[in-house]
């Protein structure tokens, strides 16, 4: 190779290496801090945002679906449990590679964590005015986008007209092989055990793990459970999954126990590396929107919004016991709780 | 490159054939060495750091220990399953006169080539302790209070994935017995030994090195089926390696040091059980095992013939017929706990499969061309490679051909840990993409295509070749007008045996999957995890009628290609 053809190589990877970097300042730099700066145009010519979520892709869909056919933009997603989606997120960040727009989890502490790794863009979403300061970061990097309550979700045939009432009925000695609950793998369903054990003391937690609890490895899976009667209830199931079962006639009912019900705060986010920001921050807007908001409500969440209706026949929120989780002692003691769980279930939980 | 050819005609340096064998070479380094070289790097915690950390949390955490020694004791277990039912089975179909043999060894085909995460859940459906429709069917008819069978736990998990690899006992057993030269077994009767005797001191020895051969393949594949270890693991609470290593790093923060020092230990255990399994079937060189022409005594059982069917028939209605009625079933019920009947028909969950769930639809799209992809790279890789081995003089061909042999020890889980750590920091932007998929398959079902076009090249004399040199015809000509032509059948067998197992590959695809690059395996594992189970058996059961075309078809071309030989022989 001549000294001029790898000037010319080392020019060309230099300019493409500038060329690189300074389209990934330039769409940060140009990114919308809040909705009236969305340039819908740029929005258009970005022409696409990839979503990774938590949430059930039935609802995921809908809400996507007329997002797409009003913008003509199209939105990819990846969905996963939230322990998985946070993991994808970090390790791409990590590897220099992120691939993510916008980021939603059921579980606030992974948004507090990728908040804490600078890894969020400030958007002061114009839903923010209609959900409570709890709800929404005050630096605005996340907010609040669903509640997901933990109920007894039961089988009617077993239980009949006298199904267990509260949690440490599951403990109980004729429970035995009764029981079912879910985490996968990642340990996602350890928020909402560890904020019933906060709540409850740890002793509930533990006599209903003596009962020898079937796990499975989502909420969805664990309704499959109940509906055949592969056990008879299912503990801390969401209340979503539990309304759309008992709304189809699958045979199942649910409780929420008078000492009060966990409450999941599912939060979303935009990510600082996204390379569409406006196309980000135009979804994000429509899943935060009154629009979204509602079909998410259709699909049996929660919406956090004030002017969105809670499910249809559902109990609304404000009638409810909320058990609040503390989800700054979670993100900072994870490790430490995913070990616990693993003590007092065994399996696996990601630790 | 200066002697790769070892044909009598002047070699160019850098001539077409230097340029496409290195070409090879490159990719298989780059395919096979570069991701297991960083499996290793990440161990060591590069880049971070240097440390052997990774090693000790990987060896002192309870959590890696008790997956390890589960692993091991599911390895003990399939092994053993693996031979009670493989070797009866090849008995059955190779030496007796029970009736339905074609059967029966169809069926076990159908088992081998069925994904494992399918059967595993089918058998959820089946033997799920209190909702299972064979438990329920158990209860009914003996009276049990509850169970009495229970799929969710470790003998549930060394059931579904004992009945897929007994395969590979099976097939090695039988076409051992298959070439035992009945004289011998007339000799040892002339002499006075009983029937029992023969077959205990003449067969059995003949056959050990293949059964025991065939028991360690069993092993080796049992460690690394993560479905199965996953779907019913999971639920059992029962932790195995690669179901460990898939957490380590689907959890968060992911930890891929911890996740490549695991991937080592279970390398370490593949290779063992390879090697051993490499020794004992070389042990066959020894024993007097005729070739070809060699007539099998057919040995009359008379009225043991139907206790012997009614057992062979129970094996393959377990490993077969019963997991893909079941999902069959489910996929064409409106109610899938309802029982079947026509106004519970109904074909609306192929309609979602095939055309309404947007990951469903990408899924089979992705997996087609995938698996094309992949086939066509592998074959090109293996073909090369193979030739390499048997028609050049190079240095270090040997060692090429074992570089391409690794990736059949590796577990899917841990292929995907090497190419993700390797690929994720390369300046090409491949991650996230379909590429970085089709690098992990291609690399995974290179050792199925360099030993596929291997078995063709020897069949093709080498001479034909060097005439055409000799005549004048160019090295790409050569290729073009003469071994590619006769090899044909040979590379389209290689093709598809590649195809078929990349069109439903879980374990690797899992780790490096993301939004639009989902597989038709993804689809199935995440909707069922969503619980869309009629969905999700209509997925299984597509997936199976196309691995189950695709190995006709294999059938067929291979009979073809082995039929003139062995006419001539």
């Amino acid at each position: 190779m001549t000294i001029d053809r790898r000037r010319m190589l080392l020019a060309g990877s230099a300019a493409f290496a500038l060329t690189a970097t300074a389209g990934r300042g330039l769409a940060q730099g140009a990114a919308p801090a809040d909705p009236a700066k969305i340039d819908l145009g740029r929005a258009k010519a970005e022409g696409r945002v990839v979503l990774y979520t938590s949430l059930d892709t039935q609802i995921v869909d809908t809400i996507i679906a007329p997002f797409r056919e009003r913008y003509g933009i199209e939105v990819t997603y990846f969905r996963a449990g939230s322990s998985e989606v946070t993991g994808k997120v970090l390790a791409e960040a990590d590897a220099g590679r992120p691939q993510a727009d916008m980021v939603d989890a059921s579980d606030l502490s992974s948004l507090l964590l990728m908040k804490e790794r600078g890894m969020l863009r400030p958007f002061e979403s114009a839903a923010r005015a209609l959900l409570p300061p709890s709800q929404r970061d005050p630096d605005a990097t996340w907010i609040v986008d669903r509640l997901t309550q933990g109920v007894l979700h039961y089988n009617v045939a077993e239980f009949g007209s006298a199904p267990p009432q509260h949690w440490a009925d599951l403990g109980r000695a004729g429970m035995a092989g009764r029981v079912s609950f879910w985490s996968a793998s990642g340990g996602d369903g350890a928020p909402r055990i560890f904020t019933l054990a906060q709540h409850l003391g740890w002793d509930v937690v533990k006599s209903i793990a003596k009962t020898k609890p079937l796990r499975t490895v989502s909420p969805q899976t664990m309704a499959q459970i109940i509906e055949r009667r592969e056990r008879g209830i299912g503990l801390l199931q969401n209340d979503n999954i539990a309304w759309r079962s008992k709304l189809q006639g699958k045979g199942t009912d649910f409780v929420f126990p008078t000492e009060g019900v966990p409450s999941e705060l599912g939060a979303c986010g935009l990510l600082k590396t996204s390379t569409r920001p406006h196309a980000a921050a135009l979804f994000h807007e429509w899943w935060m929107g009154a629009e979204g908001q509602a079909l998410l409500s259709k699909g049996g969440k929660y919406s956090p919004r004030t002017d969105v209706p809670p499910p249809e026949n559902s109990v609304p929120i404000t009638k409810m016991k909320l058990l609040e989780q503390d989800y700054a002692v979670y993100k900072r003691d994870r490790a430490k709780i995913l070990d616990q769980m693993a003590d007092v279930f065994g399996g696996e939980w990601g630790n | 490159m200066g002697q790769l050819i070892a044909a009598p005609v002047r070699r160019q340096r850098f001539g077409p054939q230097n340029l496409v064998l290195g070409l090879a070479i490159l990719l298989l380094l780059f395919l096979v060495a570069y991701p297991m070289l960083w499996l290793v790097l990440g161990a060591l915690g590069v880049p971070a750091e240097l440390t052997l950390s990774n090693f000790d949390r990987a060896f002192t955490r309870t959590q890696n220990y008790t997956a390890l020694a589960n692993t091991l004791y599911l390895g003990l277990g399939t092994g053993l399953l693996s031979m009670v039912f493989g070797v009866p089975l090849a008995w059955a179909v190779a030496r007796s006169d029970m009736p339905g043999r074609q059967v029966i060894h169809l069926l076990v085909a159908l088992s081998y080539i069925t994904p494992p995460y399918l059967t595993a859940l089918a058998y959820i459906i089946l033997l799920g302790p209190d909702a299972g429709l064979i438990n329920r069917l158990l209860r009914a008819v003996f009276g049990f209070s509850s169970g009495p069978l229970n799929i969710f736990s470790m003998n549930g998990v060394i059931f579904v994935i004992g009945i897929h690899v007994f395969a590979f006992t099976y097939f090695l057993t039988h076409s051992a017995l298959k070439s035992i030269d009945k004289s011998l077994e007339e000799s040892a009767q002339v002499l006075g030994a009983k029937r029992w005797q023969t077959t205990l001191r003449i067969n059995l020895p003949l056959v050990a090195p293949a059964i025991t051969g065939g028991v360690l393949l069993s092993v080796i594949d049992s460690l690394a089926l993560f479905g199965p270890q996953a779907i019913i693991g999971m639920p059992a609470q029962i932790v195995f390696l690669p179901t460990r290593i898939y957490a380590t790093i689907s959890s968060y923060p992911p930890r891929w040091g911890e996740a490549s020092a695991l991937s080592l230990v279970l390398v370490a255990m593949t290779i063992i059980g390879l090697g051993l399994q490499r020794f004992f079937l070389e042990r066959r060189s020894y024993v007097t095992i005729g070739g070809k022409g060699v007539r099998s005594q057919t040995i009359r059982l008379g009225g043991w013939r139907w206790a012997l069917l009614a057992f062979c028939t129970l094996v393959v209605a377990m490993s077969a017929v019963a997991p893909i009625g079941v999902l069959t079933l489910t996929a064409f019920s409106k109610d899938w706990i309802a029982p079947p009947s026509l106004s519970n028909f109904t074909l609306a969950h192929f309609g979602s499969a095939l055309f309404s769930d947007q990951v469903a639809a990408r899924g089979i799209y992705n997996s087609f061309r995938l698996a094309a992809g992949a086939a066509f790279v592998a074959m090109a890789v293996g073909a090369a490679i193979a030739y390499l081995d048997l028609r050049t003089t190079l240095r270090g061909r040997v060692f090429l051909d074992y570089l391409a042999m690794l990736p059949l020890g590796l577990p899917g889980t841990v292929m995907a840990v090497g190419v993700l750590l390797a690929f994720i920091r390369l300046p090409i932007g491949i991650y996230g993409t379909i590429w970085i998929l089709l690098i992990a398959y291609s690399a995974r079902f290179i050792p199925l295509a360099t030993r596929s076009v291997s078995a063709t090249l020897r069949q093709i004399d080498a001479s034909l070749e060097e005439a055409g040199r000799i005549t004048g015809a160019s090295w790409l000509q050569s290729m073009r007008r003469i071994l590619v032509p006769m090899a044909r059948p040979g590379l389209l067998v290689a093709f598809l045996l590649v195809f078929i197992p990349a069109f439903s590959e879980l374990s690797a695809t899992i780790l490096l999957y993301t939004g639009g690059t989902e597989t038709i395996a993804i689809a199935i594992y995440r909707l069922n995890d969503l619980g869309q189970i009629e969905v999700v058996c209509a997925l299984a059961v597509f997936t199976i009628a196309v691995v189950l075309v695709l190995s006709a078809l294999v059938h067929v071309l291979s009979r073809d290609r082995t039929a003139p030989s062995e006419g001539v022989g």
